[in-house]
């Protein structure tokens, strides 16, 4: 049976539909079943809303990567800079200096702007590897790539300069544009006294609504892997979602789910092969490749959701698309039978969606997990927060992690505030709304991996808070209801 | 370099009326790799000091857009070289003015009105390193 519940410690209460249904004149499960001539029982219905996809920011159309990418970071700067310079007159007030590196004297108090370079020891160079001379053997990979000699440097248009003093390293990564107040040192280093970050960009006031809307938000389904543990969680899920669970109550709750976005991992690690494309060719002719029978499950598993309400789906790190970000959306030819329907609707990587005037935005959490090698945070929900702080999606983006060679605008600028913002495939589900300095409210929220969780959530964007959707029994805890 | 040039005797055209100059042949060095653009004959005679007299009018145009297109390339490879609206390799001279245009940066007009004329030129149109490799 599933149960929708709040994770107390957190969060206001929000709407249980078991509860709903406990509180009719006896559950409506006990009693006959309507015969066929007789009324069939309410029909709910399931609004249709408002919907536009803010696409185009994500699509890449021509293809070149004959381009460096010093262009990205030179868009990234560029844009980031006015913004910058407006925070840090807002912060150490408005005669603060800013200055450009080319310009620092000596033991001047003065404001910097750059984006952060770390150099770390421990992180994979290429050079190195292939390199005859120093013999070395590929490094094994790691959980995280920090060491005690990591140094911080920052880097403006034209130098860079070594960074000591108040600022957390291991905090920090790569290509991150910050500003940075402090003065020069007589050996050549810059000592920080204060660092400020671009923080939330402005957010369009949420629409009122009347009654409550929900959209239900999963990740890492994991089809097609070796053990299928988690297709009995799955098809409660659809059923509970697509009302064919429960009595009134909770058909009446799970009407009120406007929207479902799986945020990528549709398929699991097991079907991206490896071996396959190492063999030769005569050995693996006759074989399919693992993806195509998950493909087609898939296909079959969001029929069911897609006759029922509209579906967003977003490719991650498995799936059958481009492994650079901005990942394209997943082809419609893969899914014969759902793209018929005009509710499914294949979406980007990371993705923009605007669900009846509620900003959504976010990631299937590759920019998260990297970021989670290459520093010293641990906590999904903690990267989600900062990357928002620092107005940048995928701030390692070209460096650690794969991006197209964008050269006139760094797509992954936040340049609105979203109301909810999600990473996908997390270990655990989290959340958290966080106040932004001009007024912006938005809600944080992390979506744990449905193979090995069994749990979605149900975002509640009318009050703007969110709630953990189990399908399996639990043991009992404090915090869970056993069923 | 003979096999380039042709015969050195073919480096200017002879012309009947005005051959002062046969006797200098030798004293010039074999004629510098000009631009494609300009009549090669002409520029290697004035190379060479001659002055075909039948076309002197053409001469004087000549070097006027000579000039005129050495002050072009030399304004684009300035916009090229300035640090402030980034780097120029792998993007187009049109597509970096767009950039710089859509960052507030204040790129100088005359370029992007230079670079409307030109359309097909890539010398025009392609940035300083273009003819190297990424």
């Amino acid at each position: 049976m599933v149960t929708a519940e709040a994770p107390r410690s957190t969060l206001p209460r929000t709407v249980m539909f078991s509860a709903l249904s406990a509180q009719k004149e006896g559950s409506s499960l006990l009693s006959r079943p309507a015969s066929e001539d007789q009324d069939q029982g309410p029909v709910f219905e399931r609004l249709s809303l408002a919907y536009s996809p803010c696409s185009e920011r994500y699509k890449v159309g021509e293809r070149s990567f004959s381009r460096q990418y010093a262009h990205i970071y030179a868009a990234r700067l560029m844009q980031m800079r006015p913004l910058l310079s407006e925070r840090a007159q807002q912060k150490w007030g408005s005669a603060v200096l800013i200055k450009r590196l080319c310009d620092l004297q000596t033991a001047e108090q003065c404001c910097i702007v750059g984006t952060l370079f770390k150099r770390m020891e421990l992180q994979p160079s290429i050079l190195r590897e292939i390199s005859d001379e120093h013999n070395l053997l590929p490094q094994p990979a790691r959980a995280k790539y920090i060491s005690e000699t990591d140094e911080l440097i920052l880097e403006d248009e034209l130098q860079r300069i070594k960074l000591e003093g108040k600022i957390d390293r291991d905090k920090c990564v790569t290509g991150s544009v910050i500003a940075i107040y402090g003065a020069e040192r007589n050996d050549g280093k810059f000592t920080v006294e204060d660092f400020c970050m671009a923080d939330l960009p402005p957010q369009t006031p949420r629409p009122v609504l009347s009654s409550d809307r929900f959209v239900l938000l999963a990740s890492g389904l994991g089809l097609g892997s070796s053990h299928a543990d988690s297709m009995l969680g799955l098809q409660l899920l659809i059923d509970m979602v697509t009302g064919q669970l429960g009595d009134q109550g909770e058909q009446s709750g799970a009407a009120n789910i406007s929207r479902v976005l799986l945020a990528g991992n549709l398929l699991s690690q097991s079907t991206q092969d490896k071996d396959a494309s190492t063999k030769p060719k005569y050995l693996t002719k006759k074989t399919q490749a693992g993806s195509v029978e998950a493909i087609r499950l898939l296909d079959e598993l969001l029929l069911q959701l897609v006759a029922s309400l509209p579906v967003d789906v977003m490719p991650g790190q498995y799936d059958p698309t481009n492994y650079t970000l901005p990942q394209q959306p997943l082809h419609r030819c893969m899914f014969p039978l759902s793209s018929v329907y005009p509710t499914l609707q294949l979406a980007s990587n990371p993705h923009i969606a605007n669900i009846d005037g509620v900003r959504f935005l976010g990631t299937s959490g590759q920019n998260v997990l990297d970021i989670q090698k290459y520093s010293s945070m641990d906590s999904h929900l903690e990267i989600l927060e900062e990357t928002l702080r620092l107005r940048h999606l995928a701030p390692t983006a070209p460096d650690t992690l794969g991006c197209f060679p964008f050269y006139q605008k760094d797509p992954f600028i936040l340049e609105e505030c979203p109301h909810v913002y999600f990473s996908g495939n997390a270990t655990t589900f989290e959340s958290k709304l966080v106040k932004g300095p001009d007024g912006q409210e938005v809600l944080l929220v992390t979506i744990p991996e449905f193979s090995s969780t069994q749990t979605a959530c149900l975002v509640n964007y009318v009050l703007l808070n969110v709630s953990r959707s189990a399908s399996r029994p639990s043991p009992p805890t404090t915090t869970r209801k056993a069923r | 370099m003979t096999t380039k040039h042709g015969l050195i005797t073919d480096s200017f055209k002879v012309v009947k009326k005005a051959r002062r100059g046969a006797g200098r042949k030798k004293r010039s060095s074999p004629p510098p790799p000009q631009k494609g653009t300009g009549s090669q004959p002409l520029e290697q005679a004035l190379n060479h000091g001659q002055r075909p007299r039948q076309i002197s009018s053409l001469w004087f145009s000549e070097s006027e857009t000579g000039t005129v297109r050495e002050e072009e390339l030399q304004k684009h490879k300035q916009f090229d070289l300035d640090w402030r609206f980034g780097p120029c390799t792998g993007i187009s001279r049109l597509q970096r003015w767009e950039r710089a245009k859509l960052h507030g940066l204040n790129p100088p007009e005359e370029i992007r009105d230079l670079l409307s004329q030109a359309h097909t030129d890539a010398e025009y149109n392609q940035s300083l390193w273009s003819g190297y490799p990424l």
